[in-house]
């Protein structure tokens, strides 16, 4: 099993203000690993520590406490940063270059070919939407160009891993859209993906894994699948379902939907070998059975909104 | 290549600063306002008063150039603090050190982003001093080099103290800090008045030996020789002063580095 991408042990952070002022413990204990090749969603509400932890990760900030590892190396190390692509929330840029001439700096920053640089560029460019815009001064761009170009930048050097904060913000629903689909195609290309979001929705959609943080902790880490069975119900879906069998299943709680495929129903996982087998034997086909999923947002309300730790 | 792109894009920043625009028009300013009474001189200038009148527009050019080379001295530690301190503002320098940049590599582009700009301000600082001497009808007589090495060697102790203090508090405070240890260098120059006090000799002689001592690194007194005069410094005090000026610059960047190395970088 090759090592994660990311690997976070027990990072504690506080910010202490001189003079023995007031200190914030910005992390605590903080815990949790991205394999290589995986899409992981890192979920928080604003003031979580999503921001620090990310710092944290690409250098800006020293951990006070615990163990990270960045592609295999301390966080900060330019062999790392070599393979990494990032965005940061709100990119800020140089207002008096133009898309081409920023571009060009990252390039030259990012030790990429001189040789390949114009035509690397002219790509990202157009992979970003901004062509004939590459001539304007940043200065002059809407926040979602900027942010199309900070994605632009991020991918400069094709890294193996991509930091992205907040990657939509200031989009409208298209350009979300277009960054979603490239989300979807760097994740096809194998790319490590850490995207920090609020737009839980598309996390849902676009991630294998995530992680929730709240007040600087670990509340829920683990894989889409696993965070959005809830365990304690099932759905079944079968062709027909018989009256009185309709009664009993009703009695014992179940909701029943009925639809052109068929009728669904929902109910206890301890009674689904009951159901299962009575529908049989009604002569009715069991076309599916799955555990129910929740939705991500329902997940984090309940594990965030309602301030619970785990 | 990393050292030349930060330095170069420092550079550019610089250029479209209002400030200096300012600064710009402060040398308009010293050109028109000198002329009248260079070229009364110039015009009054006569065979029997040649050797008098040659030492006066001298003088004058000094003086002049003492009041552009102080507002150079502002000039460089403003612009070194400001150079570290507008890209944390903006959250520029988080997209800067993503890329594989290493801190002292960072700072270090921004410190000699900083020296070209000084390096433009010596050179117009030069061609100002030759100008106004040929407007009083005289020739600087000392050679060039010695008027741009010397304010060069000033300007990157300045800036050196302005970056060492911007990774720990704010330009403001930093680009203040340095102004002030300029002025407290040039007070504690040994004069001809010995002080009384032993302890505030002390202190004043400590200082005198702490401080950059701006006094040798100062042109100003190679712009008031004459040709009688003109080899009265010898290689050996050229060498030693500009070597203890690169030495003072270099210890207060290496301490800039270190201080900035443990700095978190963030949007302040």
């Amino acid at each position: 099993m090759s090592a994660p991408a990311v690997e976070f042990q027990q990072v504690t952070k506080t910010y202490r203000k001189w003079l023995g002022g007031q200190q914030v413990a910005a992390l605590t204990n903080v815990s949790f690993s991205v394999a290589a090749g995986e899409v992981c969603a890192f979920l928080g509400p604003n003031g979580a520590g999503k921001t620090t932890s990310i710092s944290i990760l690409m250098g800006f900030l020293y951990a006070d406490w615990g163990h990270i590892r960045v592609l295999g190396f301390q966080p900060g190390d330019v062999r790392a940063k070599r393979r990494i692509g990032f965005v940061p929330e709100n990119f800020a840029f140089y207002k008096h270059l133009n898309a081409e001439k920023l571009l060009g700096f990252h390039a030259r920053l990012g030790e990429v070919a001189e040789d390949k640089t114009i035509g690397l560029i002219r790509d990202l460019i157009q992979k970003v939407g901004l062509n004939g815009y590459e001539k304007l001064k940043i200065g002059r761009y809407s926040r979602g160009m900027v942010q199309r170009l900070g994605i632009a930048q991020s991918l400069l050097g094709d890294p193996e891993l991509l930091v992205l904060d907040e990657p939509t913000s200031g989009l409208d629903p298209s350009g979300r859209k277009e960054v979603r689909d490239l989300i979807l195609t760097l994740k096809a290309a194998g790319k490590t993906i850490f995207l920090s979001s609020h737009l839980l929705s598309e996390v849902e959609q676009i991630c294998d894994q995530a992680v929730i943080i709240d007040r600087g902790r670990v509340v829920r880490a683990g894989t889409m699948k696993s965070l959005l069975e809830t365990g304690d119900q099932v759905e079944i879906y079968t062709t027909q379902l018989p009256e009185e069998l309709e009664v009993v299943l009703r009695e014992w709680g179940a909701v029943i939907e009925r639809g052109l495929q068929g009728v669904r129903i929902i109910i206890g996982s301890e009674r689904k070998r009951e159901v299962a087998e009575r529908l049989w034997l009604a002569g009715s086909d069991v076309l599916r059975l799955n555990p129910v999923k929740g939705s991500l947002e329902d997940l984090y309300m309940k594990l965030v909104g309602k301030g619970e730790v785990a | 290549m990393k050292l030349r792109t930060i330095a170069t894009n420092t550079f550019g920043i610089f250029l479209r600063d209002k400030l200096l625009i300012i600064f710009g028009a402060l040398f308009l300013c010293v050109i028109l306002l000198m002329m009248t009474p260079l070229l009364t001189l110039r015009a009054r200038t006569a065979a029997s008063n040649l050797e008098e009148m040659q030492a006066y527009v001298l003088e004058l050019v000094s003086a002049i150039m003492f009041m552009v080379s102080g507002a150079g001295s502002l000039l460089a530690a403003w612009a070194a603090a400001d150079a570290v301190a507008t890209e944390m503002k903006s959250g520029t320098i988080l997209a800067v050190m993503a890329r594989p940049v290493k801190r002292w590599e960072f700072l270090l582009g921004k410190y000699l982003g900083v020296m070209i700009l000084m390096a433009c301000y010596v050179t117009m600082m030069l061609g100002l001093s030759y100008l106004l001497a040929w407007m009083g009808g005289q020739r600087v007589q000392s050679a060039s080099w010695m008027l741009l090495a010397y304010p060069m060697v000033r300007y990157a102790i300045y800036a050196a103290i302005a970056m060492a203090v911007t990774t720990v508090a704010h330009p403001v405070l930093s680009w203040a800090f340095t102004m002030l240890l300029g002025v407290a260098a040039m007070l504690v120059v040994p004069g001809q008045d010995r002080i009384a006090n032993f302890a505030l000799r002390w202190l004043s002689t400590g200082l005198y030996y702490v401080l950059p001592s701006t006094e040798f690194l100062s042109e100003d007194r190679f712009l008031t020789i004459k040709h009688a005069t003109l080899h009265q410094t010898g290689w050996v005090e050229h060498l030693t002063t500009l070597a203890y000026g690169l030495d003072y610059a270099l210890v207060v960047l290496l301490m800039a580095m270190w201080s900035f190395h443990y700095r978190s970088l963030k949007r302040d």
